[in-house]
């Protein structure tokens, strides 16, 4: 695939990163390069190869479950942009 | 008596009482003053600092020091979250944040006693070989050609950490290696580059990037140094439960640098006409150094060594777009106003990032969307085993691998290529280790006709860290070569 204009704005939408008009041809440009790069995999055999996607060989480990005093609701608070009480303030969400 | 200090040579003075922790400090604080025009630390914790070193000297009178390197001043890259103390990824969109906890590593640097001096510059979010990607500005590399006054990048990601200890800006630092960021940088600026093993150091608290291959490591002036850094930070942490649990070794204490018998493998996928003479001499030279001193060559071949950086520039910008989508602008960080709250997420990452983040976020969402998952992501994750094969193999034949860390030395700041993918080439040596989750380390080796440090990497397999620093410190020993700066930027 090729990123033109509209699957640009799209490709923008789903990472909801606004895509200004003037940045439209140099990052379909690079983004273009970038893809034609890493598309020279296509070339390399992976039929019966499994996909690894961690290089740590160990079983996933629990720990016991209990509550221990960390990350306060006041202290998170703390680097919000916007806060009233206990709670973020966002734009408004429902009609 | 306090130019370019070891981690080893610093605490024999504290030691020997020739000089407090405070003094020590002191001094470390002027050269940070003197250095600004290198750009390295995004924040100085100068009354932190002095604190902290006026209690380590009362540690020291009352004999309750908390280890042997109590009071010695390091810096940190700016992703490790640190507790009350700005931190910023080196980003817009994090530039007024304060954690309120601080991440494992800097807490076990704490609890050894080591000082941090503050936060260093580096990439932004750590995606970038050269530091040009901060948005702090660049750093400079205290090395430049000879009688010139061109400036250099210092490589990167963590440039600051490179920078700051090649200029003596700090004693030693902390960084952290996604691709290449500990060693691309610690070649550039003639240091010491460590990467452990996947999971040997843990990685919480550390602003994540690409959550299967970061892993955060020392820079330093020495191989000993190194060692001394790896045990402070490395170790199993509940908070990550992909630290492992393999018992840790006490690395500074075991450090043997006899390489009799050893096998070092001499990988011909990493031999390239595009290789600078003079580093492809300094990898000469290197081998015959070791097959000198009783280690035997082997030549090897690692046949996926060309398929590791397209991979890579999958599965890192894959991992990062979902990294990154943390950064909404609701719970903090930068937030700018828009019309509802997806205009308000969409302004404030647009804003918030710069242009090589916002590249790896959206090519990590492409590869990663309905339709391309098989194509791209679920591919990148199958090569990355062929090449983690391939390290399996060689590891069968040789204990340990040596390659050039980067196929140039430093390069201009002002060469701004026009391709990103360009910039990617410079992690074409060092990117296959994390792919592989190995550990690997640069060390500084020669000089190039420019006047410029060359690095060479060895690489060992899976926590086999005693092992590389072992070999590392055979090359060090052996090759007396001091990689140390004009300082012209006190002049």
């Amino acid at each position: 695939m090729e990123f033109d204009k509209k699957n640009l704005l799209k490709l923008g939408k789903l990472a909801r990163i606004l895509i200004k008009d003037e940045n439209l041809d140099s990052l379909s440009e690079d983004l273009n390069s970038i893809l034609k790069f890493v598309d020279q995999l296509k070339e390399i055999k992976t039929d019966h190869v499994d996909p690894t996607s961690n290089s740590l060989e160990q079983i996933l480990l629990s720990r016991k479950d209990i509550v221990e005093k960390i990350n306060e609701t006041e202290d998170i608070l703390e680097n919000a942009p916007e806060k009233e009480m206990e709670f973020y303030v966002v734009p408004k969400v429902i009609e | 008596m306090t130019e370019n200090l070891s981690i080893k040579q610093a605490s024999d003075l504290l030691k020997s009482k020739h000089i407090s922790s405070k003094e020590l400090i002191q001094t470390y604080l002027k050269k940070i003053k003197a250095g600004k025009e290198l750009n390295c630390f995004n924040f100085i914790s100068e009354e932190t600092a002095l604190l902290d070193a006026t209690k380590s000297d009362e540690r020291r009178a009352s004999n309750s020091l908390k280890g042997d390197f109590d009071g010695i001043p390091i810096g940190v890259k700016d992703l490790f979250c640190t507790q009350g103390i700005l931190t910023t990824a080196s980003s817009k969109i994090l530039s007024n944040f304060i954690p309120n906890y601080e991440s494992t590593v800097t807490m076990n640097c704490k609890e050894s006693g080591l000082i941090s001096l503050g936060k260093l510059n580096c990439d932004e979010f750590a995606m970038g070989s050269t530091n040009k990607t901060s948005y702090f500005g660049p750093v400079k590399n205290p090395w430049r050609p000879k009688d010139s006054k061109i400036d250099l990048v210092p490589g990167g990601s963590s440039g600051g950490s490179a920078a700051a200890v090649a200029a003596d800006l700090c004693i030693a630092s902390l960084g952290t290696d996604t691709g290449g960021s500990i060693r691309q940088p610690a070649s550039f600026t003639g240091t010491v580059g460590l990467k452990p093993s996947y999971g040997r150091v843990s990685r919480w608290g550390i602003v994540a990037f690409a959550s299967s291959l970061d892993q955060a490591g020392p820079i330093t002036k020495t191989v000993d140094d190194a060692a001394i850094m790896l045990d402070i930070i490395s170790g199993h942490d509940k908070k990550d439960s992909t630290s492992s649990i393999k018992e840790k070794e006490n690395y500074s204490k075991n450090i043997n640098s006899n390489v009799k018998g050893m096998k070092i493998g001499f990988p011909k996928e990493f031999m390239s006409d595009d290789l600078p003479k003079s580093t492809l001499k300094a990898w000469e030279e290197c081998k015959d150094l070791l097959k000198s001193n009783g280690a035997e060559i082997i030549n090897i071949s690692l046949p996926h060594t060309m398929s590791a950086l397209p991979t890579y520039y999958i599965i890192a910008p894959a991992e990062a777009s979902s990294n990154l989508a943390r950064y909404d602008g609701v719970r903090y960080g930068l937030r700018e106003k828009g019309n509802d709250l997806i205009d308000m997420y969409e302004r404030t990452r647009s804003e918030g990032f710069g242009d090589e983040v916002k590249r790896r976020i959206l090519i990590g969402t492409y590869v990663l969307s309905s339709g391309y998952y098989d194509a791209y992501y679920l591919k990148a994750q199958k090569v990355r085993s062929l090449i983690k094969d391939d390290f399996n193999k060689a590891f069968e034949k040789v204990d340990a691998i040596l390659t050039p860390s980067t196929p140039s030395t430093a390069f201009e700041i002002a060469n701004e290529p026009n391709d990103p993918v360009q910039n990617y080439f410079n992690d074409i040596f060092t990117v296959p280790v994390n792919l592989a989750g190995i550990p690997g380390i640069s060390l500084p080796f020669a000089n190039d006709e420019k006047n410029l440090p060359i690095g060479l990497q060895l690489i060992t397999n899976s926590f086999e860290e005693q092992k590389l620093l072992n070999i590392a410190k055979n090359i060090e020993e052996t090759v007396q070569y001091q990689a140390v700066p004009e300082k012209w930027w006190t002049q």
